[in-house]
């Protein structure tokens, strides 16, 4: 095994206290962002495949939804009913979502 | 409106073909019909933010309806052999051989069988993960009668495995023992079962090695995932110590007659054939292209390529997922008129109720594409394209998206799916690409175009070909008459299929190429040829088309480079042409030696731009900036990404052989954390690696003059093409290239500083 394939190969510690960074995301989810939340980024976007939260492109540059991977190949991909027209949002959606399955409660913002 | 896009699939015969040939398209569908016609692509790319999906649709002679048919994908390797009863045992026969299992499944995978599932009659040699070493034989009443072990095997550890069968007696003898290796000693497991009966042994069908067939028709089924090596057949009944100890022609003018058939791997290993070393001649052949030059059971570390020592390497590597060519039967063919002007065209297939009908009401369209190349005689433009096929190829049906761990991480955003995306991952069975691995977990290393591919057609993840039509909808745009051709042509007629030509493009990303590709540009160049180099990452990978499959481009992963697997210790060497396939740097030839730059590192948080350097105000490269001010930003903006220093970029280095007389015109500006260097661009990991702090991850734009009038302009940028229709086509980077294109292509000599 090596850090490219290994799903488990991700050490940084999840604070739900800093929603600072959230904040920071949601204000410009496609960076350059600051050095801590880059870790953060980098833990929710590390991990198995199954299960992963993804764009599905509906037209392509001005509609997507969201879908996730699934166990194996072969299998379908889930496609949720949930619409974005801008990549942003998708980005800030999906954040959210992560953000939530780590501090195992919904983000709260000021 | 989401568009079908795999109603219909399909490949052609040939990938590249000049005008006044004839191309043959195989396809498939669950409809019995489509509208057919062909189109030549001005741009592939669909995203609204560029110039959008543009091609001409072509008047052809298979225009109209034409009938369809679902044909089956059947992927799956082996090695057949026509034995026509040889092999049909007598009364006693002994069978075995080494393995190497690297996905071992409830399932049964077969080893060596003559077996037919339709007439229950044959017997077959295999393993599962939990019975271990399993014989079935087949009864005379048609049922098929199992013997196992029931030990259970480890995966990647080398095995001999056997079995005896004495017809008279009943007895059946089942051998398996996992070879010593590090601190594990040898374990032997031995078990004799004995079932009187009459048997059916005899499937009149062929031999067949890591799979067993079906019928007679030449389904497979049960195919083994891993290395087998060195089987055998005896027609006595041998214990699995003397089996393992035989040899078919120990020494001149010996034969050993109780040795039906011993096949040894590691001879014709460039080869699709295998050849039998006993009295018998039971060569075989292989199927859907497994892997060869793969280290055997006795690999002794010394040598890494197989030209050197081939009895080390006396295995194969079978997968359950290898697919080398679907054998679907061709639907109909097209004869492409000669004053076809060259270029990327594709068929294109439509629901026949909606052959006429504009985008807005389009529910399914597919395309198939190929490449035409101008016909033989014909006259030529100044300017040539060379589309990247070998590249197109490495990548076809990535499911980068997909399968792997890292990708998310790489790409600093969401991944984006297409429906052809979903469509590869819900079907496995087309076949993925050389990023990716078998169901094995083993890495690709072969992609052929005799299948569907889903990524190289219009509407595709926007990467490669999509990028490259880009530079051929700008050239429309402009009005600049070009010819093109693939590398396909450059690695089979080298030097000859772009000396007609003034100017050569490389586009966007030609990263994998031949040894013949290499030397056929070091050659034009070194003639006076003025080459064009419109990407990055280019010249990166050593490979080559199977020269016994040669719809097959193959690929080792050695141990350096951006890689998403790595090959086995002692595989790095081609099977087919047997060169050590690591990255051009390491062979001596590093990209900067032949374009100026090489492979420096990815972006994939937020793109760049670039500015002139101060070297830039020397009058040499005056044509090039000419209207490009000194501090001024270039290609500050571009489709989707938003600046031509994105995705992946290289870098001048005297070092790894740019000429000294080069002029780096523009470096890059504006990167950060997310650009991160190639793994060998450096040789210890330190902090500070990144864009942010690290002067060697930039993209140069580099210039240099080539012996007989010739000269080498190169970008360093993979996404410098997206920058070129912004604004109308009316920006720095479309004034830039237009510049160096203009000089490139006029009568006017380069001479080479003093």
């Amino acid at each position: 095994m090596d850090h490219t394939s290994d799903p488990q190969a991700v050490r940084f510690t999840f604070d739900a206290s800093r929603v600072d960074l959230a904040r920071e995301f949601r204000d410009k989810t496609d960076g350059h962002y600051s050095a801590d939340l880059h870790r953060l980024l980098m833990r929710m976007r590390w991990g198995p495949t199954a299960g992963r939260y993804v764009l599905v492109v509906e037209e392509p540059g001005r509609l997507w939804k969201l879908g996730q991977l699934p166990q194996d190949r072969g299998q379908k991909v889930r496609v949720f009913d949930i619409e974005f027209t801008s990549l942003a949002n998708a980005e800030w959606h999906v954040f959210k979502l992560r953000w939530q399955e780590l501090a195992g409660a919904p983000l709260v913002m000021d | 409106m989401q568009i079908e896009t795999n109603r219909f699939l399909g490949y052609p015969d040939r990938l590249s073909l000049p005008a006044g040939e004839r191309i043959s398209f195989h396809l498939s569908s669950s409809d019995d019909q489509a509208a057919v016609s062909i189109v030549r692509m001005r741009c592939a790319d669909p995203d609204p933010r560029g110039p959008g999906l543009r091609y001409e649709v072509m008047n052809s002679a298979i225009d109209g309806i034409q009938p369809c048919r679902h044909q089956p994908i059947r992927p799956g390797s082996a090695v057949i052999v026509d034995d026509r009863g040889a092999l049909a045992p007598g009364r006693q026969f002994s069978l075995g051989c080494y393995i190497w299992p690297t996905r071992l499944t409830p399932e049964s995978q077969t080893i060596m069988s003559r077996f037919s599932a339709k007439d229950n009659a044959g017997y077959a040699l295999a393993v599962s993960r939990d019975k271990g070493l399993t014989f079935t034989a087949c009864s005379a009443a048609g049922a098929p009668v199992e013997f196992s072990l029931d030990i259970p095997l480890a995966e990647r550890n080398w095995y001999w495995v056997a079995a005896s069968f004495d017809e008279p007696s009943g007895q059946v003898t089942l051998a398996q023992v996992r070879l010593a290796d590090g601190i594990m000693p040898e374990t032997r497991v031995e078990r004799r079962f004995e079932q009187k009966g009459a048997w059916r042994l005899d499937s009149l069908g062929p031999f067949v090695i890591a799979a067993r067939a079906t019928g007679h028709g030449g389904e497979m089924a049960h195919h083994f995932d891993g290395k087998i090596d060195s089987p055998r057949v005896a027609g006595q009944l041998f214990d699995q110590t003397a089996l393992r100890a035989v040899e078919p022609a120990p020494r001149t003018g010996s034969t050993n007659a109780d040795v039906l058939a011993f096949w040894d791997f590691s001879i014709g290993i460039d080869t699709l054939e295998v050849t039998d070393l006993s009295a018998s001649r039971l060569n075989g052949r292989l199927h859907q292209l497994p892997r060869r030059a793969v280290t055997g059971v006795n690999w002794s570390g010394a040598v890494h390529d197989w030209r050197l020592s081939p009895k080390e390497y006396g295995a194969i590597h079978f997968h359950t997922d290898d697919l080398y060519d679907c054998g679907w039967d061709p639907d109909f063919s097209l004869d492409i008129p000669e004053d076809w002007r060259s270029g990327v065209y594709a068929l294109r297939l439509r629901r026949p109720q909606e052959a006429g009908s504009s985008g807005a009401e389009l529910t399914a369209e597919s395309f198939v594409p190929f490449f035409v190349t101008p016909a033989p005689g014909r006259k030529r433009a100044k300017l040539v394209v060379i589309a990247s096929t070998a590249t197109y190829l490495a990548y076809a049906n990535s499911a980068l998206r997909l399968y792997h761990v890292h990708f998310q991480g790489l790409m600093e955003h969401l991944l984006q799916l297409t429906y052809d995306d979903i469509y590869l991952q819900e079907h496995p069975e087309l076949g993925q690409s050389t990023y990716d691995s078998h169901i094995d977990q083993s890495g690709r290393c072969y992609s052929s175009w005799l299948r569907p591919i889903l990524n190289i057609r219009p509407r595709a993840n926007p990467f490669n070909l999509c990028t490259d039509t880009h530079f051929l909808d700008w050239l429309e745009e402009k009005g600049i008459e070009y010819d093109l051709i693939t590398d396909i042509e450059l690695d089979r007629e080298g030097v000859r299929s772009v000396s007609p030509y003034r100017v050569v493009c490389t586009p966007s990303h030609p990263e994998y190429y031949s040894v013949g590709m290499m030397n056929a540009l070091m050659a034009y160049q070194n003639q006076g040829g003025r080459h064009l180099s419109l990407g990055a990452n280019g010249f990166y990978w050593r490979c080559a088309f199977h020269p016994a499959a040669p719809a097959a481009l193959e690929v080792r992963r050695g141990m350096a480079g951006t890689r998403t697997w790595e090959s086995q210790p002692g595989e790095v060497h081609l099977a087919g042409t047997g060169e050590p396939a690591a990255l051009w740097r390491h062979s001596g030839f590093a990209p900067q030696k032949l374009v100026g730059a090489g492979f420096s590192a990815m972006i994939n948080d937020r793109p760049g731009y670039f500015m002139r350097t101060p070297e830039s105000s020397n009058p040499r490269v005056g044509f090039i900036v000419d209207g490009i001010e000194q501090g001024e930003r270039i290609g500050d903006f571009g489709v989707r990404l938003g600046g031509a220093v994105g995705i992946e970029i290289d870098r001048f280095d005297l070092e790894l052989g740019s000429p000294p007389h080069s002029i780096v015109v523009a470096t890059s500006y504006g990167l950060g954390a997310g650009a991160l260097p190639t793994p060998e661009e450096f040789r210890t990991m330190v902090h500070g690696l990144d864009g942010e702090h690290n002067a060697l991850v930039r993209a140069d734009m580099v210039f240099f003059e080539t012996p007989n009038g010739g000269a080498v302009f190169t970008t360093g940028s993979i996404s410098y093409m997206l920058s070129l229709s912004v604004g109308g086509y009316e920006n720095n980077v479309s004034h830039m290239t237009k510049n160096v294109l203009t000089r490139f292509l006029s009568d006017e000599p380069f001479t080479m500083p003093d």
